[in-house]
């Protein structure tokens, strides 16, 4: 088995490079063909057109655009994906700081997104056929209806405002500090040996990611439900009543372990989505990750950012990607064998 | 049929996430100290070389940590700060200069003239990348004397240069310190001579101050000060309703109304040193005077203050706000809208002919900066004006206008924090600068030259007249003055300044 996800793991990462590049590519164009001059940008409104030419000049704009994507390639692969327009820092730096926080809120949304997801679709196919399943049935639709960002508002006015239970900006309290070893504050925390911080950290996690995670788990509930509908189709599960297993038996042991494959492609799926869901989630918490960045980089053309920014989502998405099929492997005998 | 899963176990599994969530978690309201404030600020700095970036929102944060070589008291005088006493020559070419010798940074040297020359004439030389070396590009030299005593050596005459020194990015940095450690690790470990010395900052999330107790000025009554970045408008009026913060500007001038009803709180709609403006071509559509003129008269800047700022924005017949120098309080541009119609009858359009324009704005840039535009948009159409609307990034601007590609007319917002009348009509009309859309020389050759008088009465009556011309000659329609919106805990006090500032070292608790 391990050889098999190993040969995976290798194909996909060959993929993933030649995906990467034509990312770049693509991003690269995309950037450079927006009416934005980098070179203006990065001077004062007051700079002279002489002024605004050097700095053309000296950040290579001036030359053929497939010569500067090659520079850029040459940067990029060396660590250098340039400096920022507005924090005159280099870019790498940025996205590193910043991107353990969004890993943090995301793999915790994800979490509340399957936990919620998988408890909802098992409610789902539990009162199925009942009086009680077209209430859920609308709950799910509900769900499915309300974007993250309302649901991040309604957080906040109710369990942030109203009841005043949990804070709704930044990672940790104000007069807390920590060193930063991994940058991930959950890990951070208990390497410094203070759960203090580490029970402030999950207190500003739980709105941000509940938002982001209720709003994505009305899609997994019903995948499972529909997958447990097929699965009770099959015969093994009839077999299993003949052979007088309990129905909880049957759900647990036989049922949900094949239903849970197509769910799990889904979860890989959406959790690229909800990687990129962030965004809204962490301007509307002033939570400090990726998303926080990017929306301050597109306020101000911030290309490089813009385009750094672009290339982690992709990243983090292939990465996903490359897991949850080696998750399916594992899971899937048939797919061993193949 | 149903599976016999016991009810029990399912909503035990259901509650578990949220449940257990929040049990046992309560998160008091922020416990009010009378030595310490928290602020909800929209924006971080861009970086901590105060130096290093012309950004409006940050200059209220540095000047917390550093100070400025000349400062401005609340109604924008300028005021002595590490500068005792300066005095322009007569060509407007050199400026001597007399610091305090009472000053030290942080770290506990002593500021100097040496540290002034750095700021504003090495650094650049050096080719940091800074944006001063803009504002500073026609220091010749600055030649010192004493650790207290300078002149500023100009190119060409810089009669504004000690509004400058009280402007943008122009704050004293510690030479030898920054030479030591450099500049990327200066922007970590930031020194100044401000009031309170940077002791905790988080990118995007919080800034922590504390008093700096060697402080030269007068001591600032609140010790700690936490900055918390909350960009989105509704959740920094949520922090403020949660107890999370004490004070937030920008929130939408009808949260106030909203929020001055809570017992605890108190809100303020200021008028500020900033004006929304249509910047004017002088051709393609806005070729004709009579078009520029009718689109001035058919706007009801009353209707659009009452509108979208609660009353509280001014209405402007000039690009210069009320209470500065350069403000022409004999004058009024009215709003006529049957003079427009005969304005634009004269060059043969009406209602059934409509004069066809192009029209631009920029959307959140500023408050209801698109809505404004689209009302305005109304307006002209019931004149004869048919006006193609579009959205405009601000930061195309000056690319669109170095390009000669904005529209006929742009819905645009200027910050003067000086109120200097250089800063407002010198800056938006000069058609040698890159602000300017309106290029007719017949404006543009009154402007130029009012950048060299070194009379400051003779300045600032050229700069009256020029305005009223340039509104009569229809070179640019002023609208409304902008306003700040500030909500605090009722007991936080804080001094306002004609220019916006929120200075955390003017607070205190009653």
């Amino acid at each position: 088995m391990l050889a098999t996800v190993l040969t995976l793991i290798g194909r996909r990462a060959l993929l993933s490079f030649l995906i990467l590049f034509i990312v770049s590519v693509l991003l690269f164009i995309v950037l450079r063909a927006l009416p934005v001059d980098p070179a203006a940008m990065s001077l004062p409104p007051n700079a002279t057109v002489a002024e605004i030419e050097a700095k053309r000049h000296e950040m290579g704009l001036d030359l053929s655009l497939p010569r500067q994507y090659l520079i850029w390639l040459s940067h990029a692969v060396s660590g250098d994906l340039g400096s920022s327009i507005q924090f005159r820092r280099g870019v790498l730096g940025l996205v590193a700081s910043t991107l353990p926080a969004t890993i943090e809120l995301a793999v915790l949304a994800m979490l509340v997104a399957s936990v919620l997801g998988l408890a909802g679709g098992l409610a789902l196919f539990h009162v199925r056929g009942t009086a009680k399943e077209p209430a859920l049935d609308l709950g799910t639709v509900v769900l499915l209806s309300l974007p993250e960002f309302l649901w991040a508002l309604f957080f906040i006015l109710v369990v942030g405002v109203a009841l005043r239970w949990l804070p709704f900006t930044g990672r940790i309290d104000p007069d807390m500090r920590l060193p930063v070893t991994t940058g991930f504050l959950l890990i951070d925390s208990w390497i410094a040996g203070r759960p203090d911080i580490f029970r402030s950290a999950i207190e500003h996690l739980i709105l941000p990611s509940l938002a982001l995670g209720i709003a994505f788990s009305p899609a997994i509930m019903r995948v499972l439900r529909s997958s447990l509908l097929d699965v009770y189709q099959e015969d093994y599960i009839h077999l299993a009543r003949l052979r007088g297993l309990g129905e909880k038996h049957i759900l647990i042991r036989h049922a949900l372990k094949n239903a849970i494959l197509p769910t799990l492609s889904l979860m890989g799926v959406q959790f690229g989505f909800l990687f990129g869901g962030t965004l809204l989630v962490e301007l509307i918490f002033s939570y400090p990750g990726l998303g926080n960045l990017m929306v301050d980089a597109v306020r101000n053309a911030d290309l490089p950012i813009i385009q750094a920014v672009g290339l982690t989502y992709c990243i983090v998405v292939l990465s996903i990607n490359t897991i949850v099929d080696s998750l399916y492997v594992i899971l899937n005998p048939k797919l061993r064998l193949q | 049929m149903t599976t016999a899963i016991e009810r029990r176990a399912l909503l035990q599994l259901l509650g578990l996430g949220i449940g257990g969530a929040t049990l046992g978690l309560s998160w008091p309201a922020a416990a009010q100290q009378t030595d310490a404030v928290t602020i909800g600020w929209p924006s971080d700095v861009p970086s901590w070389d105060p130096n290093q970036r012309f950004t409006p929102e940050a200059q209220h944060l540095y000047k917390l940590v550093f100070d400025q070589p000349l400062d401005q008291d609340p109604k924008l005088a300028l005021v002595p700060a590490l500068i005792k006493t300066w005095d322009m020559a007569a060509d407007g070419k050199s400026l001597k200069i007399e610091l305090r010798d009472d000053i030290v940074f942080h770290d506990g040297t002593r500021m100097t003239t040496e540290d002034f020359r750095y700021t504003f004439f090495e650094r650049i030389k050096a080719g940091h990348a800074v944006d001063t070396k803009n504002s500073w590009r026609s220091v010749s030299d600055i030649e010192i004397s004493s650790p207290t005593q300078c002149v500023m050596k100009f190119a060409s005459p810089a009669v504004t240069a000690p509004q400058w020194l009280a402007f943008m990015g122009s704050f004293v940095v510690p030479k030898k310190y920054m030479e030591s450690i450099g500049v990327e690790k200066f922007r970590e470990k930031p020194i100044g001579t401000g009031p309170y010395k940077l002791v905790d900052y988080q990118l995007n999330t919080r800034i922590v101050l504390e008093r700096n107790e060697q402080y030269w000025g007068p001591k600032p009554m609140v010790k700690r000060v936490t900055i918390e970045i909350i960009k989105d408008p509704s959740a920094r009026v949520a922090a403020l309703q949660s107890g999370q913060i004490d004070l937030t500007i920008n929130v939408p001038v009808r949260e106030v109304a909203r929020l001055e009803r809570e017992p605890s709180l108190a809100g303020e709609i200021n008028p500020i040193t900033r004006v929304m403006l249509l910047q004017c071509r002088n051709d393609q559509g806005f070729t004709d005077q009579n078009i520029r003129l009718a689109a001035h008269h058919a706007i009801d800047k009353a209707a659009l203050s009452k509108a979208f700022f609660n009353n509280a924005a001014v209405p402007l017949s000039v690009p210069v706000t009320p209470g500065t120098p350069g403000f022409p309080a004999d004058y009024k541009f009215a709003y006529d809208p049957d003079k427009a119609k005969a304005l634009l009858a004269k060059s043969g359009f009406d209602m059934g002919k409509p004069a066809k324009i192009t029209f631009g704005s920029t959307n959140g840039q500023f408050p209801s900066d698109y809505d404004i535009a689209r009302a305005i948009q109304q307006m002209w159409k019931k004149v004869g004006i048919d006006a193609e609307l579009e959205t405009i990034e601000y930061a195309k601007y000056f690319e669109l206008n170095r390009g000669g590609k904005l529209p006929d007319a742009m819905l645009y917002s200027w910050d003067n924090a000086t109120g200097d009348p250089e800063i407002f009509a010198g800056y938006l009309l000069n058609t040698k600068m890159p602000f300017s859309a309106f290029k007719d020389p017949a404006v543009g050759d009154k402007i130029a030259p009012l950048f060299g008088v070194t009379d400051y009465q003779a300045r600032i009556q050229g700069y009256k007249d020029v305005v009223k011309f340039a509104v009569d000659y229809g070179a640019t329609i002023p609208l409304l003055q902008s306003v700040q919106t500030v909500v605090r805990r009722k007991k936080l006090n804080y001094e306002k300044f004609g220019n916006g500032w929120v200075l955390a070292n003017t607070m205190s608790w009653s």
